[in-house]
């Protein structure tokens, strides 16, 4: 599924000057597949960009197009579909459920297309080295913990695109490289692209497209 | 899963102050629409004569003895009464103007016989079903109903002839005959009894009975209205009673006793009704209102499920069910303490002397099912616009 950003403009940023090169106000599009990094510096709109994608806010002058179905039109049944099989999100806030442990939390995503089972999800945390934490409450882990598990419930849908939005900023390097791994694989597993929204840093990644902001 | 997230942030005190609210509202409810019908109901089939419905005459006085007031109806002294606005009909009773003796003419049943005093109303004042409510020239049998008190006596009389008393349904069975004559002719109807009555103190014929009767052996041309039949409505008995009083009428004391109190007690019912209906509202409100500070409190809980991918509907299903089962047991928790008032109010007004019944009324089972699928209705539209509003 492409994704086309036509001459959008969220309210928010219109007052602000956009480059030729900026996703805001031009012609844009997120290739099926391609993994892409979207840098740019605070204030200039990656979590707008999320929500706009994800469909979470529609107070923007312009078009949005997953291929060439205009989203405008997508009723809430829609959203609910595209949100559950085609595009799956890292919320910069996380939005996990903190009174929750990270197995349910992960089971409440998981059970809705159950992707995964119970193992794998164990070795997924293993991956990131948060296996340890299987029963304990979001709340109580650190949010770098936490930040590995929004990634792992991320990834536990089918999905055509995964929109990152800042999903490393509270990991080290060696877990950065071992979160994007992850994902990397889950992606080409899927054939989907991913978003990686950074305020810079390049996380040493091979990427298909750069867009900025 | 989806339970534990959502309905873990409970103010359990409130909920239970809710559920108590709901109970009492769908207890007093039912115990009130229950009795409501039941003292409608009271009263009816026990008379052949239609409910609230009263013989009125004039009082006799030493003057209209004398001849100086008239004790019979003008057209115009009906009129007036059809007009009083808690009176639904106003109709004459035709009496016989000729001579008629009642006997018995079974094989079965010592003969019997005595003068009679006929009687007709009009058949819209009558608890009896049309098609055994007809004579016409020809018929063979003309239909009666019995005033009590004469089968009582009948009784008697059996009784003093070592014969065994008859019931009700017995006497139905047993073949009577009318002796109908004049001055100068006579003839010979049979009778069959279809029902009785306390009220009337005579033998009610149908109306066309009485017309022949009235035209072949009546011996004056005109004919006086004497008494009137009056139904009132419903729970405005009092003002029937005080128009009888106002218009020095009279009537049988225990058609206006039984009327009276009927009007009383479903007036009270009526109150206390009214008071359930807001009852069950205000408590309906208050689940509502809890399940909206429930969504309210898991705004964020709602919020994040729908942007993971769970589908509104699959929320609000779950919050829907779980208040249609707080409600469930609400009504059945009502109806139970419905059961265990009942049994205590029946023995009360048995104790009193109003025997109503023990079986249930239809209306306040119905009256829960209503309140069950209104509640279920707002509580699903209510959970609707929670959810959509965190979409």
């Amino acid at each position: 599924m492409d994704i086309t950003f036509q001459n959008i403009m969220p309210q928010p940023l219109a007052s602000m000057q956009h480059g030729d090169e900026s996703i805001w106000g031009n012609h844009v599009v997120l290739k099926h597949g391609h993994k892409i990094m979207l840098n740019a510096s605070s204030g200039k709109g990656k979590s707008t960009f999320t929500s706009v994608v994800f469909g979470l806010r529609k107070d923007f002058e312009g078009k949005l197009l997953y291929d060439q179905t205009d989203t405008a039109k997508f009723t809430p049944a829609d959203w609910t579909e595209i949100r559950k099989i085609k595009i799956s999100v890292v919320f910069q806030d996380l939005q996990l459920f903190p009174t929750l442990t990270v197995k349910e939390n992960l089971f409440l995503k998981n059970e809705l297309c159950n992707v995964f089972s119970e193992n794998e999800l164990i070795q997924m945390l293993e991956a990131l080295e948060i296996d340890n934490k299987w029963e304990q409450k979001c709340g109580l882990l650190s949010m770098g913990q936490q930040q590995r598990v929004a990634i792992i419930r991320a990834l536990c849908q089918p999905f055509e695109w995964l929109i990152l939005d800042e999903p490393f900023s509270h990991l080290d390097i060696e877990n950065t490289r071992k979160s994007l791994k992850l994902i990397n694989e889950r992606c080409n597993n899927l054939n989907a692209g991913f978003v990686l929204t950074s305020l810079g840093d390049r996380h040493e990644f091979n990427y298909d497209d750069e867009i900025k902001l | 899963m989806l339970k534990k997230l959502l309905f873990r942030n409970q103010d359990i005190k409130q909920l239970v102050i809710a559920v108590i609210g709901s109970c009492l509202g769908i207890t007093f409810l039912i115990t009130s629409i229950h009795y409501l019908i039941k003292v409608n109901e009271f009263g009816e089939g026990a008379d052949i004569l239609g409910p609230n419905t009263l013989i009125v005459q004039k009082e006799v006085s030493n003057s209209s003895t004398l001849n100086f007031a008239k004790t019979d109806f003008s057209p115009a002294e009906i009129a007036i009464l059809k007009k009083e606005p808690f009176i639904l009909d106003v109709k004459p009773v035709i009496s016989n103007n000729f001579d008629v003796s009642f006997e018995t003419a079974d094989p079965l049943v010592p003969r019997f016989r005595s003068d009679v005093f006929i009687q007709t109303v009009d058949p819209k004042f009558l608890d009896v079903k049309s098609n055994k409510w007809h004579w016409k020239m020809g018929d063979t049998v003309v239909p009666i109903i019995l005033p009590r008190d004469f089968l009582v006596m009948l009784n008697t009389f059996m009784s003093a002839s070592g014969i065994p008393q008859i019931s009700d349904d017995l006497a139905k069975d047993i073949r009577f005959r009318f002796t109908l004559s004049n001055d100068t002719q006579k003839e010979w109807i049979d009778a069959k009894i279809i029902g009785f009555t306390n009220e009337v103190p005579s033998i009610l014929v149908p109306e066309s009975f009485m017309e022949f009767g009235n035209k072949k052996y009546g011996i004056a041309a005109d004919q006086k209205i004497t008494q009137l039949m009056i139904s009132g409505k419903e729970s405005e008995f009092g003002l029937v009673e005080d128009m009888v009083k106002s218009r020095h009428l009279e009537s049988k004391n225990s058609q206006i006793v039984v009327g009276r109190l009927k009007s009383m007690v479903g007036t009270l019912i009526i109150v206390v009704l009214g008071i359930s209906i807001i009852a069950v509202f205000v408590s309906c409100l208050v689940l509502i209102q809890y399940a909206q500070l429930l969504m309210s409190r898991n705004a964020y809980e709602v919020r994040t499920l729908l942007r993971i991918g769970y589908a509104p509907k699959q929320i609000i299903r779950t919050f829907f069910i779980y208040f249609i089962l707080i409600f469930g047991f609400v009504s059945v928790i009502g109806l139970a303490m419905f059961l265990v008032s009942k049994y205590y109010l029946d023995k009360m007004f048995e104790e009193g002397g109003l025997y109503l019944g023990k079986d249930f009324t239809f209306y306040s089972i119905a009256a829960l099912l209503f309140a069950y699928v209104l509640f279920g209705i707002a509580s699903f539209f209510n959970a609707k616009k929670g959810i959509y509003k965190q979409f």
